[in-house]
């Protein structure tokens, strides 16, 4: 793995850390060589027993203390800005991640949608360790070592000589020590982690252990668990640690290497007390960031790791150009379905399987609404149908259209402005997010873009009034006995940082909202039937609002569970699946 | 139902630090940790003395003596040298080798004290996790991490001041006080920012995750209802927040490296200050000089991890305390004497109430097996049903129907001792509650039924799988009984799930079932035949069954239903027969709408 991910550099935040932390090491190198040559000044006069008088001695002192000075400072402002660097890269990071993984189609993989979420959550994290600790120890590798192999030359070539001899040989014995040693350690994890993984399979059998009364014979099992992951976890160790203390062993044994040679060449007259004083100071800093980036080691694969993940997430969206051929009005219009099918991710089924329908949208007027209910077997493709039909999901085969009322012909939903198609229509998922607010701040949110309905409520603060219109349609879906229940009524805030509501309950939210959304221009409802259990007022309330959709010259288009919502019906679409032809390409492979 | 009750808070209060609480179960041997802070302090004596012995050799060198008097310095240079990588490798094994064992004390007596306590396991699976995984390992750390470091660097600090101060007291005096300095202001500061970043980011970090699973899992939503680029911005905000929260932290972070990184650089400018004079005035030799002044850059080596060291300190405290609530007021009392003493009694669950347990033998014909009196049920301070009175005699099938939510979990937990009512009385001698999220464990299909009763056949554990209709799926396995579950079970199906806990239920030797929600993941013909499974299981052996569902159908079978009604608290709105309650408007509404969905699907 390399040590820094190019694509790292594309996000603003850790683009600046980087250039600071280059700034910051080219300062650190010149300070610490400053640092040195100073101390070698100062003491060389005193050591040789020539020219102590004070002035000698006293500009490279307060030269000395500026560059002490200096140092704290570069230290101060690398923590100082790198964390806050960290947060904003994982910041920026997170964003990219979720909105690359939002926008492309629901349907594709669940598996992967769990590790996105994990990856967005928590995965980020160990970026920080990686800028905070190695990044920067990387930089002075690359910044610090080099410049001082050459001042080092340029004060006594025979020690830099040592110094460039030795120094490929700290990576080279690493790669070397690490491949010879790779086979065992990785067969050593493999048990490590078999036995890790018994011992959190107890700990997840406690519960139950505990239900029978036998928890404690598996104490002692956990105990001798713990003990064989020890010994096998040492064995890993013993290895694992080899390539540092050849690191360390390399790194100080060289620097034992310039000294002596140093001292033996100060005996022979061959070199001055000045340069050796600093060769001997700058010695060890030489290899100080290479150690420091061996120690850090483990961050930054974890750190990489994660930023490969994430840019992977990124990058793994299809971009997904549409040209949309603009607005289509949906009211009293017809959506046509011609031959859908979509293969059901990674299974060899199609679900739904060659779906054609005629569904007529209604237009605000009474009369022109209706009840259309999707029917078949779970597993059908009655959701991917809904997902479909909202431009979410691309069918791999057959087309939807759009047949607007007047005379232009329809338009193929992969061409329309999803903006404007989502704009006309109200979706009422099986568990329906809330914004966060107040109910009835939520409840009548979607009439802030959809053209409002004179009602008694207009402005004033939340809960200031609750209108005729709000208390029927409250009434309506039984929106009204949850409220009476909540701590503060209508001005109880729910959602992110409020009170929890059950999903029955944030479905009759919703649906209170899409009833007070304007019907001429919303003309299509889409409900997505509530499966968890409702009882028998829940269920009453779901048919009454779907009856009042219909009534307001709305179709309603239901994914239907049970017989009281298909009796109500004017149409039925029967939706099935079939097992995908072999063979088969996408005509329309692309997602939204 | 989250029902994360901390039941610890008397334990915490008893004494102040959570770690050293904690630290007796890690059974660490202090020979051992001794062993590693010698092996680390003779790591960086090497490094120090490799310093020291070059300083001595240039200056005396310079002065051009014979070289057989160096040699001395030539020959200790080179083996400071090699001593350091090696004695540096033998550090981190031997502390390494304390913490793991630490690691496996810990996690051991953890789960010895969970297992022996009698107070109820309230937390989720995923927690229980964490504190046995993540938070054990954390505790653990503190040895490699801050303990060990921390006694090297005294150590190793006090040596070096010695030795200067052999030299020349003033620059050992001054050595020591910037030593001070790095070593204990630094890690100070970088602790208190550490914990700082922590408490205030903790809102902050919960609401980032929170909106980052709601639009990953609600992007579709969302965007159709316009509210997705809201959403996001709130992300954008609430990572501001978490950005600024860091950026606190990191001000005093800055403060911590900017102290460290002085005080080595002062103690080396006074090095010099008090040095030069002192070798002017004859009072130390020029070689000393150089020691004087150059050891001390190789000293604070040994201070450079303390902040790192002091930041685990707080996570592992952390940690610690995290453990201690998850055991708990029944755990504390095992913190201290970790003998087995308590090894015989074996009830686990002990009963809230106290009665005796019946004579395996002969069953008591009449005598009630179950009995809740005008229980009040509740987690915490949350009631969530109440006023329920049953008797369960020997063969008798009781049904608690309702909505999911209702509180038929809260209820079977109740009558099987787990957690106490909040009023009435409980008489439940030997229930075993067969919960919805039962473990099934790593290993074989048998042994997954012994769990159950160490004893169980071969032909035992067959029939119990025949009789909840796993026979087929039993011939299909591989290796039949002897088929090793894979990780939590993820090679069997939801509803094979279902099955084999119900199966491992009717082969534990308890006189009660308390069996919730077996119908989960089932196709409805299943589901109804699994509840008869169970009503001819308790009619035949004289058991008996409580059972929590709400499908409908199958209750026919059952001698009583109790419907559980809406509200908070919920009471019984009807009970009877499942032909009396037929009757019943809503309750025969909601079954004929089971058959009518049946019959959709």
């Amino acid at each position: 793995m390399k040590p820094f991910d190019p694509r790292l550099a594309q996000s603003p935040a850790a683009r600046a850390y980087l250039v600071l932390t280059v700034v910051l090491g080219t300062l650190s190198a010149t300070l610490v060589v400053g640092q040195a040559l100073l101390v070698a000044r100062i003491l060389t006069p005193v050591v040789s027993g020539t020219g102590t008088s004070g002035p000698v001695v006293a500009w490279p002192f307060g030269a000395l203390l500026l560059v002490v000075g200096a140092r704290a400072g570069v230290a101060w402002a690398q923590d100082r800005y790198a964390l806050r660097a960290a947060a904003r890269t994982v910041a920026e990071l997170r964003a990219a991640v979720v909105k690359a993984w939002a926008t492309r189609s629901p349907r594709s993989d669940v598996s992967r949608e769990a590790d996105v979420a994990t990856l967005a959550t928590r995965g980020l994290d160990a970026l920080e360790p990686y800028l905070v600790r190695y990044l920067p120890q990387l930089v002075l590798t690359a910044i610090l070592t080099p410049a001082l192999v050459v001042v080092v030359w340029t004060l006594d070539w025979v020690s830099a000589l040592v110094v460039v001899v030795t120094l490929p040989l700290v990576p080279l014995f690493m790669v070397l020590v690490g491949r010879l040693t790779a086979g065992t350690s990785e067969r050593r994890l493999a048990t490590v982690q078999r036995l890790g993984a018994q011992v959190l399979d107890l700990v997840a059998g406690l519960p139950t252990l505990r239900a029978f009364g036998r928890a404690l014979g598996p104490g002692a099992r956990v105990r001798e668990l713990g003990e064989a992951s020890r010994h096998a976890t040492m064995g890993t160790l013993r290895v694992a640690f080899l390539s540092s203390m050849v690191l360390e062993l390399l790194t100080t044994l060289s620097v034992a290497i310039v000294a002596v040679g140093v001292g033996l060449r100060l005996v022979e007259g061959a070199m001055p007390l000045e340069p050796a004083i600093a060769v001997l100071m700058l010695a060890p800093e030489v290899y100080l960031p290479l150690r420091r980036v061996g120690a850090e080691f483990h961050a930054s694969t974890d750190g990489l790791a994660a930023a490969d993940q994430a840019f992977r997430a990124v990058g793994a969206r299809l971009v997904a150009a549409r040209p949309s051929e603009g607005a289509v009005r949906a009211a009293g219009g017809t959506i046509l379905l011609d031959d859908v099918s979509v293969r059901a991710g990674g299974r060899a089924v199609l679900a739904p399987a060659c779906l054609s329908a005629r569904i007529p949208l209604g237009d605000g007027t009474p009369g022109t609404g209706r009840v259309v209910a999707l029917r078949g077997p779970s597993g059908a493709g009655k959701s991917t149908t809904v997902l479909a039909l909202l431009g979410l999901l691309r069918p791999h085969s057959g087309r939807i259209r759009l047949a607007p009322r007047d005379a232009t012909g329809p338009v193929d939903l992969a061409d329309v402005d999803l903006g404007s198609w989502w704009a006309q229509l109200t979706w009422v998922p099986q568990r329906p997010t809330l914004p966060p607010g107040t109910v009835h701040d939520v409840v009548l949110a979607g009439r802030a873009d959809g053209s409002p309905r004179g009602t008694g409520t207009a402005g004033g603060p939340a809960g200031s009034g609750v209108g005729p219109d709000l208390e029927a349609a409250a009434r309506r879906t039984g929106l009204d006995t949850v409220v009476a229940d909540l701590p503060l009524g209508w001005d109880t805030v729910v959602g992110l940082g409020g009170v929890g509501l059950s999903v029955g309950q944030r479905q009759r939210v919703a649906l209170t909202a899409a009833l007070l959304d304007d019907a001429a221009a919303r003309p299509l409802v889409i409900l997505d039937e509530p499966t968890a259990h409702l009882d028998a007022r829940g269920e009453q309330a779901v048919l009454d609002t779907v009856s009042t959709w219909r009534d307001e010259g709305r179709t309603v288009l239901v994914v239907a569970h049970r017989a009281s919502l298909l009796a109500l019906a004017d149409q039925v679409v029967d939706v099935s699946s079939a097992p995908a032809p072999a063979m088969t390409t996408p005509s329309a492979g692309g997602e939204a | 139902m989250s029902a994360t009750r901390g039941p610890a808070s008397g334990a915490l209060r008893r004494s102040g630090d959570p770690l050293r609480r904690v630290l007796p179960l890690l059974e660490v041997r202090p020979g051992k940790v001794a062993a590693a802070i010698a092996l680390g302090t003779l790591a960086l004596v090497c490094a120090i003395g490799l310093a020291a012995a070059a300083a001595w050799l240039v200056a005396r060198a310079s002065q051009m003596p014979p070289v057989l008097t160096l040699s001395v310095a030539v020959v200790s240079v080179r083996a400071f040298g090699i001593g350091r990588g090696v004695l540096r490798y033998c550090e981190r094994l031997a502390s390494h080798d304390v913490a793991l064992r630490g690691m496996a004390a810990l996690r051991a007596n953890v789960y010895e004290a969970l297992a022996r306590s009698s107070a109820p396991l309230t937390v989720r699976r995923g927690d229980l996790l964490a504190r046995l995984g993540a938070d054990v390992d954390d505790v653990g750390d503190v040895v490699v991490r801050a303990l060990v470091p921390a006694g090297v660097a005294l150590v190793v600090g006090l040596a070096s001041v010695v030795l200067i101060g052999a030299f020349l007291p003033a620059a050992g005096a001054t050595l020591a006080a910037c030593l001070l300095l790095a070593g204990v202001a630094a890690p100070w500061l970088a602790a208190r920012a550490a914990a700082t970043v922590e408490v205030q980011g903790a809102a902050a970090r919960g609401e980032v995750t929170a909106l980052t699973l709601e639009l990953l899992e609600d992007a579709a939503p969302l965007r159709v209802a316009g509210r997705f680029d809201d959403r996001l911005a709130a992300l954008a905000r609430a990572d501001d927040r978490l950005t600024s929260v860091a950026d606190a932290g990191a001000r005093t972070t800055g403060l911590s490296a900017l102290i460290g990184a002085l005080a080595q650089g002062l103690a080396v400018v006074a090095a010099i200050a008090l040095g030069v004079p002192a070798v002017l005035e004859g009072r130390l030799t020029p070689e000393e000089l150089t020691v004087v002044v150059l050891t001390p850059l190789a000293v604070f080596e040994a201070t450079a991890g303390l902040p790192a060291a002091a930041v685990q300190l707080h996570r592992s405290r952390a940690a610690a305390g995290r453990l201690l609530s998850l055991l708990g007021a029944g755990g504390s009392d095992v913190i201290g004497s970790s003998s087995h003493d308590r090894q015989l009694e074996l009830p686990i669950m002990r009963r809230t109430t106290d009665h005796a347990r019946p004579d395996d033998g002969e069953p008591d014909h009449g005598a009630p097996l179950l009995q809740l009196t005008d229980v009040t049920a509740g987690w915490g301070d949350r009631v969530v049903v109440a006023g329920i009175s049953l008797t369960l005699g020997p063969g008798s099938v009781v049904a608690l129907a309702g909505p999911s939510g209702v509180g038929k979990t809260t209820l079977l937990a109740t009558a099987a001792g787990l957690i106490p009512p909040v009023s009435g009385t409980v008489a439940s001698p030997s229930a075993l509650l067969v919960a919805e999220d039962g473990h099934v464990f790593d290993t074989t299909v048998l042994e997954n039924l012994r769990v159950a009763r160490g004893e169980v056949t071969p032909d035992e554990a067959r029939e119990a799988l025949l009789a909840v209709g796993l026979g087929g799926w039993l011939d299909a396995l591989p290796d039949g009984l002897g088929t090793v579950l894979g990780s939590d079970a993820a090679a069997i199906s939801g509803g094979e799930r279902r099955r084999l806990l119900v199966a491992r239920a009717l082969l534990a030797p308890a006189r009660v079932l308390l069996v919730d929600e077996p119908a989960e993941h089932l196709d409805a013909a299943t589901a109804d035949a699994l509840v008869r499974t169970l009503a001819e299981h308790a009619r035949s052996t004289g058991r008996a069954v409580l059972v929590a569902t709400h499908r409908l159908t199958p209750l026919a079978d059952v001698d009583e239903v109790l419907v559980l009604g809406p509200g908070e608290p919920a009471t019984v709105r009807a009970r009877g027969t499942h032909e009396e309650l037929l009757h019943d408007e809503a309750y025969a509404w909601s079954a004929a709408q089971e058959g009518a969905s049946s019959r959709t699907e």
